[in-house]
């Protein structure tokens, strides 16, 4: 820190200046982002170097902070579905459902077979979306410029399919409380039966083009080890959990919809650096597609929103529930307290990514920044989800 | 479970349905010992998932989320943090998780958590920091015994009234078993 006032407002804002007090003597403090391409959207981080070498780093967040608890106190639980969408732009759905499902818990409503299937399918189709989102981003973190033009082709597709049921092609809010707001119609459905095919035989090119690549390979292996004990002390879930080689998967562990009905395996990974998370998440979208393949074939005819289901005005009834999902960065959770008064008392949104960012701190330290930038990307992280 | 809170002058502990609210159990314990529950769940293997407060007539009712890779099941622990003086010791030294969930939750309810290595705004602009925008007027907080889902009591402290609605039967026999020995 300076104390020379001419160059004083050069020492940076409250978070710099803040960082930098215990910082050691001769070492350079860098804040990267909140505009850089590599922080996916608003995220910054400043960080300590020693040379290259990352003594220290701490993110900064709330750049795309929206308070979205706020605005779940001052809406009905029916007017906040839409908040869902735009928490996590990534994977819409499966924050539609922790919602809609947190709320239904406490409400006591059951929801139709078919419509069960319909969030099986839909919300599995923008976990692949996810995923190539995040595989092409990654890459181009990476230095990779091609795949991401292939990630997005395919992703296209998948956006096509959503766009019919949805209306929407990125903020979804198509689940209802009791059901889902419209069928998958024939359309939507041949469409999906082109995509599994058609995607399941573009994984092996993107295997010996990509993901066996030296130069990859070299950039991720052995790169930000997380223990199965760091995931515990900072809550990391999802393919961070996996890629370190925690079995847990909330679609198994505490099973809800019609999961426990279809065959799909948990992939997990020894290796605990960020190739075992870069694998955990590649065969994840082959599984997907197995759901998607099984619940298409199992989708019985029916209701797709349960008789007399929750108008707009419809109160959550006095009690508490935490519905959590499976989502693509980890458990979404979504703890409902409710006094049975118009708006919903109290709305906790648990974010995946929040969790899994909050260890990057730890596991940073001691790496050259290069690598931080990859450690960084194997998080998957959507800021919005983080920020809320 | 109960096993875990023996000795730490819990105040309450019960039973949830997980089914229906998405908890295996709760315990309600005084301030002073959450530090000491953490360590035991941190050694039995607990990881967290979040911290959060909701602002009821009693105070902030600060609920920690934990759960469990190997044997699901949600563990909410529920501490108590006066409107006067919302102050709890931080766990941040032991999930260090909490650090962010701490700051999140002194952003939003104003909850002080003492310990806490790094207790600067996380998400709200530090030149406006402490707008608490998820405090609530007066008038606009109900009770937490009309929300909390009170669950199947295993332990009620007799002085302990905040989750016991109708006054389940530990409440009963211990008040009945005060006009007996007097």
């Amino acid at each position: 820190m300076t104390t020379n006032p001419i160059i004083d407002h050069l020492a940076g804002d409250f978070y710099t200046q803040n960082f930098a007090k215990t910082a050691g003597e001769g070492n350079l403090i860098l804040n990267l982002g909140p505009q850089h391409p590599s922080t996916h959207g608003v995220l910054r981080v400043v960080v300590e170097l020693d040379g290259e070498y990352i003594m220290r780093a701490e993110p900064v967040l709330g750049y795309l902070h929206r308070m979205h608890e706020k605005m779940a106190e001052v809406k009905t639980a029916a007017q906040f579905i839409p908040n869902m969408g735009r928490v996590d732009y990534g994977h819409a759905l499966g924050w539609n459902w922790a919602f809609v499902g947190a709320a239904e818990k406490v409400g006591g409503i059951e929801v139709p077979e078919r419509a069960e299937y319909i969030r099986v399918i839909t919300c599995e189709l923008n976990r692949i979306a996810s995923h190539l989102l995040w595989w092409g981003a990654y890459l181009l973190d990476l230095g990779a410029f091609t795949p991401i033009m292939y990630a997005f082709d395919d992703r296209e597709k998948i956006l096509d399919i959503l766009q019919i049921p949805t209306g929407s092609r990125l903020t979804y809010s198509y689940f209802r409380i009791g059901g889902v707001a419209q069928d998958l119609n024939a359309e939507c459905i041949r469409l999906i039966q082109e995509f599994i095919p058609w995607f399941r035989a573009r994984l092996p090119m993107y295997k010996d083009l990509v993901s066996d690549n030296i130069i990859l390979r070299k950039r991720i292996e052995n790169i930000g080890v997380i223990e199965q004990e760091t995931c515990r002390r900072f809550g990391a879930t999802g393919p961070v959990a996996r890629g370190s080689g925690i079995n847990y998967d909330v679609r198994r562990a505490v099973p809800y919809s019609v999961y426990p009905k279809l065959d799909f395996e948990v992939p997990t990974s020894d290796l605990k650096c960020a190739r075992g998370r870069y694998d955990v998440r590649m065969i994840e979208m082959e599984q997907s597609l197995r759901i998607i393949e099984q619940a298409l074939e199992m989708m019985p005819e029916g209701e797709i929103l349960i008789k007399g289901a929750p108008k707009p005005s419809w109160k959550v009834p006095k009690g508490e529930g935490y519905f959590a999902v499976e989502g693509a960065r980890g458990k979404i959770g979504a703890y409902v307290v409710s006094d049975g008064g118009k708006n919903i008392y109290r709305t906790k949104l648990r974010a995946p990514g929040f969790c899994n960012l909050s260890l990057f701190a730890e596991v940073s330290k001691g790496t050259i920044l290069a690598d931080a930038v990859a450690i960084l990307g194997s998080l998957d992280l959507i800021i919005p989800e983080i920020d809320r | 479970m109960e096993a875990l809170f023996t000795g730490l002058g819990a105040l309450y502990l019960a039973k949830c349905d997980a089914a229906k609210t998405g908890q295996a159990f709760q315990a309600f314990l005084p301030a002073g010992s959450l530090v000491r529950a953490a360590e035991r769940l941190l050694k039995a293997n607990y990881y967290i998932e979040d911290i959060c407060a909701v602002d009821c007539v009693e105070g902030f009712i600060v609920v920690y989320h934990f759960d469990h890779f190997e044997a699901p099941g949600r563990l909410t622990l529920r501490v108590l943090a006066p409107h006067a003086a919302p102050t709890l010791p931080s766990i941040a030294n032991i999930f260090d998780g909490a650090e962010w969930h701490e700051r999140e939750t002194r952003d939003f309810h104003g909850v002080v958590f003492e310990g806490n290595p790094n207790l600067i705004p996380l998400l709200i602009d530090p030149e406006m920091a402490d707008c608490f925008p998820l405090r609530k007027e007066e008038k606009a907080r109900a009770k937490a015994k009309d929300m909390l889902e009170a669950g199947e009591v295993i332990y009620c402290h007799p002085s302990f009234t905040l989750m016991t609605p109708d006054a389940p039967a530990e409440v009963k026999e211990s008040s009945g078993d005060q006009p007996a020995t007097a």
